[in-house]
C-alpha cells in the first residue's frame, strides 16, 4: 500500500469511533422514524436503512481510497476537481431531478448523487490550495477567495438551495480565517455580505425585485414566529418543537414517538431526524449525539492544528467546518433557533449522497492526521 | 509551490478561538434543549396529546316541558345520528353508496361530505332504529353512530307560540325553548379518541366518553286543559268575526301565572317550518297595540288614587269635549248626558276619560303609567318582549295626548301589559308580572323563574271601588254579553282604531275585552283581543261573549284542578321501564299509581314519556312506546329508543 506502516499509529481512533457511533445511532433512528410511514405504504421498514447501508459501504470505500493517497498528491488535480464540480452543478441545472421545487439530484442507477454535496469538498480542496499561497491571504487579495466560492455558490442558489450556498460562503470565511487573513477585513466583508442579504430580503419583501422567492422568505422568517402560519410554513417547526419538548429527559422509546410515528412530524428521517432522536431518546439521546459531534469536531480541529503544512491544516479545518455548519444549522432549525433549510445532519440523516460525502470529508481529515509532523502536543 | 508556512502560533490561536466559538454554540444548543426537554417537558407533552385527541360532542338529554299539572308537552326521546370521520373512511365511493342506500340520502351529497377536509361530519341526524342497525352492521371504517335526542310532543301542538321549538341540533329557536335554552339544554357529553396527523383513528389509542349532564325540566304555568279551551275559543272567535288575528290570555291574578295563551291563526309545532312566520309569534309579548276603552279602567284607578276623581264624581256628556282646539267625540254622537262615576265606565264615555287624562296630565298620569309598567319591559320570561311606548313629558307632550291616553289611545302596550294591569285591579292593587314558567326542575332540586317580585301599584280602597265599577259594566253597561251565570264576571270592553300610516284608520279596529271572575275573589283574569274584525267591531258585541264562554268552561277546571292538586300530594318520580316487557312495565308503573298509555302493540318497551326519574304527579299518565308501531297515528316522529 501507499500508506507506510508507521503512519497507522497516527490514525485518530476517537474520531473514527465517534463517527461510527453516530452512523449506528443514525441507522436505528432512521429505522424508527420511517417505520410507520413505510409500513403503512406497504414497504419494508428497512427500506431507508438498506439504502443508508449502501451509502455507508460506498462511503467507506471512498474513505479508504482517500486515506491511501497522500493529500499532497491531490494538489495537482485541484483545477480538475474545481471545474469538474462546476460542470456537475451546471449539469444538474440542465437535467437534474426536481425534488420539492428544487433541482438537486443526479440519478445514476439506484444512486442519487447530489452535486452540491460533492462541490463542498471540491471547494475545501480548491481553497486549501489557493490559500496556501500567502499572497492570496494578504490584504484585500482575499476577494479572490470569495470569487472562487461565488461561482459554485451562485449555481447552487439557482437550484435553489440557499442553505448549501450559505455554507460555501461560511467555508470561505473560515478558511480565510485559518489561513491568517486580517480579521478586521474579514469582519468588514461579513458585514457587507449581511447587509447585502438583508437588502435582498427587503426588496423582495417589498415586491420590488424578486431576488429571493416568497417561500424562501417565509421559511426564513417563520422560525421567528411559527404560530403566524401554524398550518403552513410554521407547521414543521411547531411539530418539531413539540416532538423535542415532549420527549423529556429519557424519551418515549424507539418506535414510540407519537409525533414521529403518527405523521405529525414531516421529513422525520431526513431534515427533522434530530427531532426524532429528541422525542424517542430524550435529552439523554440529544446530549449523546451532540457529545459525539463535539468529539468529532474537537479531534478534527486537533488534526488541523497538528498538520505538517498549511495545505493540510486548511484541508482538515475546512472539512471540519462543513460538519460544524451542518450541525448548527440543522439542529438549530429543529429547535427553532435557525431558519428552515434542507441541510442534512451528517451521518444520521437518511441519504446515500450525504453519507458518501461525509465519509469522504472524514477521509480527508484522517489523511491529514496520518501524515502529520511528529511533534508532541 | 511552497511559498511559506504561516506561523504555528497563529494557527493554534485561531483554532483555539474557533473551538471556543464551537463550544459557545454547543452550550446554546444544549441550553435550548434543556429548556424544551426538561423545563417545558410537561407543556409539550400536553401539546402533543392535545393535537392527537379528537372530540365529538354528544348532546345531553334536553329537559322535558310539563304543563302545570305535570302533563308532558315537549319531551326528548333518544334517537341516533350517523357521523363520519372523513380521514378514516377508506373507500369513499363505496361508503357513500352504502350510506346513501341505507339512509335514503343522495349519493353525491354523502360523497361530498366524506370528501370534506374536516375532523368530523354529520351524515344524518335522527335516524331510525332499523337504519342505525343497518349502518352498524355495514361496519364501514370511519363511520359511527352516536345517541342524540329528538323532541316529541305527546299531546300535540299545545300553546305552540309559547313553547316554541328546537332546531335540528336541538337548540331552542323560538319561544320558551329559546328563552330557557341554557336550562333545558344541559351539558353536552363528548366521545374522545386519539388520531394521527392525517385524522386516522389510532387502533389502541385513548378512547373514552365524557358524559354530559341532562337538561333541567320546565314546569309551565300553562294549564293544558285551560289552554285547550282557550285554543278552541280563540279559533272560533277569530273565524266568526273574520278577524285577522285573535289572542286569548288567561292568568292567575294572584300570582301572574299565565294559565293559557292561545293565538289564532296558529301552527303545528312539529312542522313549524311549513307555516308563515307571523303565525309563530307570541303577540301577547312581542307585539303592541293601542288598548282603547279597556284602558279606561286603568285611567279610573289612577284618577281615584290621585284624588282627581272620587266615586261621587259626576259628569255631563254633551257628546264631545274640546281640548286645545281639538274636539274629541264620544262614540255616542248624541252624548250620554248626566252620568255617575260608575255610569261613565258602563257607557265607556270618552269625554269623561279625556277630561281625567288632562287633569292627571304629565304631573300625575305619567309617573303612574311608569309605575304600572307601561312603556317599559315587564321582565316576562319570554324572548323578544317589547316595551310599548308612552311619551315622556320631557318631549313636550301636548294636552290632547293625555286626553287621548285617558281613553286608551295614543299609547301602545303589549297585551300582557294590559292583562297585568287588570290583574292588579283584581288582586287588591298588587301587581304581578305575568310569566310562563312555574318551576325549573333539575337533578339538584327545583327553583322558580326569575321574575320581578309582586308589588303594590294602587291602594285596596281604589281597587275595591274599581272592581264594583267593572262589575257594573257587565250588569248594566256595554258588556252584558260577557256575563257567565254564577261566576260574577267583571270587565271592560274596548275598541281601538288601528294606526295606519300615522293616522287612525276608519275601517280597521282592534276589539278587546279584559276582565276577571269571580269579582270578589278573582281566580282568573283574561284578555281577549281580536285584530281587524269584519263587520260589527264593538268589543261589547264580539269580544264580550267570548269571555262568557271562556269563564263557563275554565272555572270548573280551576276548581277541579285545584282539588286534584290537593289530593295528588307531593311529586313522585317516574320509574324506568325502558327495556322491560310491556307487562313488567305496566306492573311497575301501576305500582306507582301511574296511568299507563301504551303506544303500539309490541312486547318490549323502547321508550317512555315522561322519561325515567322525571318528576310527576301521582296518577299522571305515562306513555310507553313499544317496539312496533309506537307513535300516535297523527304524529310523525323519528323512532325513539332509549337503551
Amino acid at each position: 500500500m501507499i500508506v507506510p506502516r508507521r503512519y497507522w499509529r497516527n490514525l485518530d481512533w476517537p474520531l473514527i469511533l465517534a463517527v461510527l457511533a453516530l452512523i449506528a445511532i443514525g441507522m436505528v433512528v432512521i429505522y424508527s422514524a420511517s417505520y410507520s410511514q413505510l409500513t403503512s405504504a406497504g414497504l419494508s421498514p428497512f427500506y431507508y436503512v438498506t439504502r443508508q447501508a449502501m451509502g455507508l459501504a460506498l462511503g467507506l470505500a471512498a474513505n479508504i481510497v482517500i486515506i491511501s493517497i497522500d493529500y499532497r498528491a491531490w494538489e495537482r488535480w485541484t483545477r480538475l476537481i474545481y471545474f469538474g464540480a462546476i460542470g456537475m452543478l451546471v449539469g444538474i441545472l440542465a437535467l437534474g431531478t426536481t425534488v420539492f421545487g428544487s433541482q438537486r439530484w443526479f440519478r445514476i442507477g439506484p444512486l442519487s448523487i447530489q452535486p452540491s454535496e460533492l462541490a463542498k469538498l471540491a471547494l475545501v480542496i480548491t481553497l486549501a490550495k489557493h490559500l496556501e499561497n500567502k499572497a492570496n491571504v494578504s490584504g484585500w487579495n482575499i476577494w479572490r477567495t470569495f470569487a472562487i466560492a461565488a461561482i459554485p455558490a451562485g449555481l447552487i442558489m439557482l437550484q435553489p438551495d440557499l442553505g448549501t450556498s450559505a455554507i460555501f460562503v461560511g467555508l470561505s470565511f473560515v478558511m480565510l480565517y485559518f489561513a491568517g487573513a486580517d480579521i478586521k477585513k474579514l469582519a468588514l466583508c461579513g458585514g457587507a455580505l449581511a447587509a447585502a442579504a438583508g437588502g435582498a430580503i427587503f426588496v423582495s419583501l417589498k415586491g420590488w425585485v424578486s431576488i429571493i422567492k416568497p417561500y424562501q422568505i417565509s421559511r426564513l422568517l417563520v422560525f421567528l414566529d411559527p404560530y403566524a402560519d401554524r398550518n403552513g410554513a410554521g407547521w414543521n417547526i411547531i411539530q418539531s418543537i413539540i416532538a423535542i419538548g415532549s420527549g423529556g429527559f429519557s424519551g418515549k422509546g424507539i418506535l414510540s414517538g407519537t409525533q414521529s410515528q403518527l405523521h405529525f412530524l414531516p421529513a422525520n428521517h431526513t431534515d427533522f431526524v434530530f427531532s426524532v432522536i429528541a422525542e424517542e431518546f430524550g435529552f439523554i439521546g440529544t446530549l449523546v449525539v451532540l457529545l459525539l459531534y463535539s468529539i468529532m469536531i474537537w479531534r478534527g480541529l486537533r488534526i488541523a492544528m497538528l498538520a505538517k503544512d498549511t495545505y493540510g491544516m486548511l484541508l482538515a479545518s475546512g472539512a471540519v467546518s462543513i460538519f460544524f455548519f451542518h450541525l448548527i444549522i440543522n439542529v438549530g432549525m429543529t429547535i427553532g433557533m435557525m431558519p428552515i433549510t434542507g441541510l442534512p445532519l451528517p451521518f444520521i440523516t437518511a441519504g446515500g449522497s450525504t453519507m458518501l460525502t461525509s465519509l469522504m470529508a472524514i477521509g480527508i481529515i484522517l489523511n491529514v492526521g496520518l501524515r502529520r509532523q511528529k511533534i508532541m502536543f | 509551490m511552497r511559498i511559506g508556512r504561516i506561523s504555528k502560533v497563529l494557527v493554534q490561536q485561531r483554532i483555539m478561538l474557533l473551538l471556543l466559538f464551537v463550544t459557545t454554540a454547543a452550550v446554546l444548543l444544549v441550553g435550548r434543549l434543556v429548556y424544551l426537554q426538561i423545563a417545558r417537558n410537561q407543556f409539550f407533552q400536553a401539546k402533543a396529546i392535545e393535537q392527537r385527541i379528537q372530540r365529538i360532542p354528544v348532546e345531553g338529554r334536553r329537559g322535558t316541558i310539563y304543563d302545570r299539572n305535570g302533563i308532558p308537552l315537549a319531551v326528548s326521546v333518544s334517537a341516533t345520528s350517523v357521523y363520519a370521520v372523513p380521514a378514516q373512511v377508506e373507500n369513499k365511493e363505496h361508503t357513500a353508496r352504502v350510506l346513501s342506500e341505507i339512509l335514503d340520502l343522495d349519493y353525491e351529497t354523502v360523497l361530498a361530505r366524506l370528501n370534506r377536509r374536516s375532523a368530523s361530519e354529520w351524515i344524518k341526524k335522527k335516524v331510525s332504529l332499523e337504519e342505525t342497525q343497518a349502518v352498524v352492521q355495514a361496519n364501514l371504517p370511519g363511520i359511527g353512530v352516536v345517541d342524540s335526542s329528538e323532541r316529541v310532543y305527546p299531546y300535540g301542538s299545545v300553546a305552540p307560540q309559547v313553547l316554541g321549538f328546537v332546531g335540528i341540533d336541538n337548540q331552542g329557536l323560538e319561544g320558551l325553548e329559546l328563552y330557557y335554552d341554557d336550562v333545558l339544554r344541559g351539558k353536552p357529553g363528548q366521545t374522545v379518541f386519539e388520531r394521527d396527523a392525517v385524522g386516522r383513528r389510532i387502533e389502541d389509542g385513548v378512547e373514552g366518553y365524557l358524559p354530559g349532564a341532562p337538561g333541567s325540566d320546565l314546569v309551565l304555568t300553562i294549564d293544558y286543559y285551560i289552554q285547550q279551551v282557550a285554543q278552541r275559543e280563540v279559533e272560533r272567535a277569530t273565524r266568526e268575526t273574520g278577524s285577522r288575528l285573535g289572542l286569548i290570555v288567561i292568568a292567575d291574578p294572584k300570582t301572574g301565572e299565565i294559565l293559557a295563551n292561545a293565538i289564532y291563526p296558529t301552527f303545528d309545532i312539529e312542522t313549524f317550518a311549513d307555516y308563515p312566520v307571523q303565525n309563530r309569534r307570541n303577540v301577547a309579548v312581542t307585539d303592541t297595540y293601542e288598548p282603547g276603552s279597556t284602558f279606561k279602567a286603568v285611567t279610573a284607578a289612577i284618577a281615584l288614587e290621585e284624588g282627581v276623581a272620587t266615586v261621587n264624581t259626576g259628569f255631563f256628556d254633551p257628546g264631545y269635549i274640546r281640548v286645545s282646539g281639538w274636539t274629541i267625540r264620544c262614540w255616542n254622537r248624541g252624548g250620554h248626558g248626566p252620568q255617575s262615576f260608575f255610569e261613565t265606565l258602563q257607557n265607556s264615555c270618552n269625554p269623561f276619560y279625556a277630561k281625567l287624562g288632562m287633569e292627571l296630565g304629565s304631573e300625575k298620569f305619567y309617573p303612574n303609567l311608569i309605575k304600572w309598567n307601561f312603556g317599559s319591559k315587564m321582565g316576562v320570561d319570554f324572548p323578544g318582549e317589547v316595551p310599548g311606548t308612552v311619551r315622556s313629558p320631557d318631549t313636550g307632550v301636548p294636552l290632547v295626548t293625555w286626553a287621548n291616553i285617558g281613553f286608551g289611545q295614543g299609547l301602545t302596550m303589549t297585551p300582557l301589559q294590559l292583562l297585568a294591569a287588570f290583574g292588579a285591579i283584581a288582586n287588591n292593587g298588587i301587581y304581578s308580572v305575568p310569566h310562563y314558567v312555574k318551576e325549573i326542575v333539575s337533578e339538584d332540586g327545583s327553583r322558580g323563574p326569575e321574575i320581578p317580585p309582586p308589588r303594590r301599584v294602587v291602594s285596596e280602597e281604589t281597587t275595591d271601588i274599581l272592581r264594583e265599577a267593572l262589575r257594573s259594566v257587565i250588569t248594566r253597561g256595554s258588556a252584558k254579553r260577557a256575563e257567565a251565570p254564577g261566576y260574577f264576571v267583571a270587565g271592560k270592553t274596548g275598541t281601538a282604531q288601528v294606526v295606519e300610516n300615522g293616522r287612525y284608520s276608519h275601517s280597521k279596529t282592534v276589539t278587546s275585552f279584559a276582565g276577571f271572575a269571580p269579582v270578589h275573589d278573582p281566580q282568573m283574569v283574561a284578555l281577549i283581543v281580536l285584530w281587524e274584525p269584519q263587520g260589527a267591531f264593538y268589543g261589547g258585541i264580539i269580544a264580550a261573549p267570548v269571555f262568557s264562554r271562556l269563564t263557563q268552561q275554565v272555572m270548573p277546571f280551576l276548581g277541579v284542578d285545584r282539588k286534584a292538586m290537593a289530593e295528588g300530594g307531593p311529586w313522585i318520580r317516574v320509574p324506568d321501564v325502558v327495556g322491560m316487557t310491556v307487562e313488567e312495565g305496566i306492573r311497575s308503573l301501576e305500582e306507582g299509581n301511574f296511568e299507563v298509555e301504551q303506544i303500539g302493540d309490541g312486547t318490549r318497551i323502547i321508550g317512555q314519556a315522561p322519561e325515567a326519574n322525571a318528576r310527576s304527579e301521582r296518577g299522571a299518565q305515562v306513555f310507553i312506546f313499544t317496539d312496533t308501531d309506537y307513535l300516535p297515528a297523527s304524529t310523525e316522529l323519528p323512532e325513539p329508543f332509549g337503551v
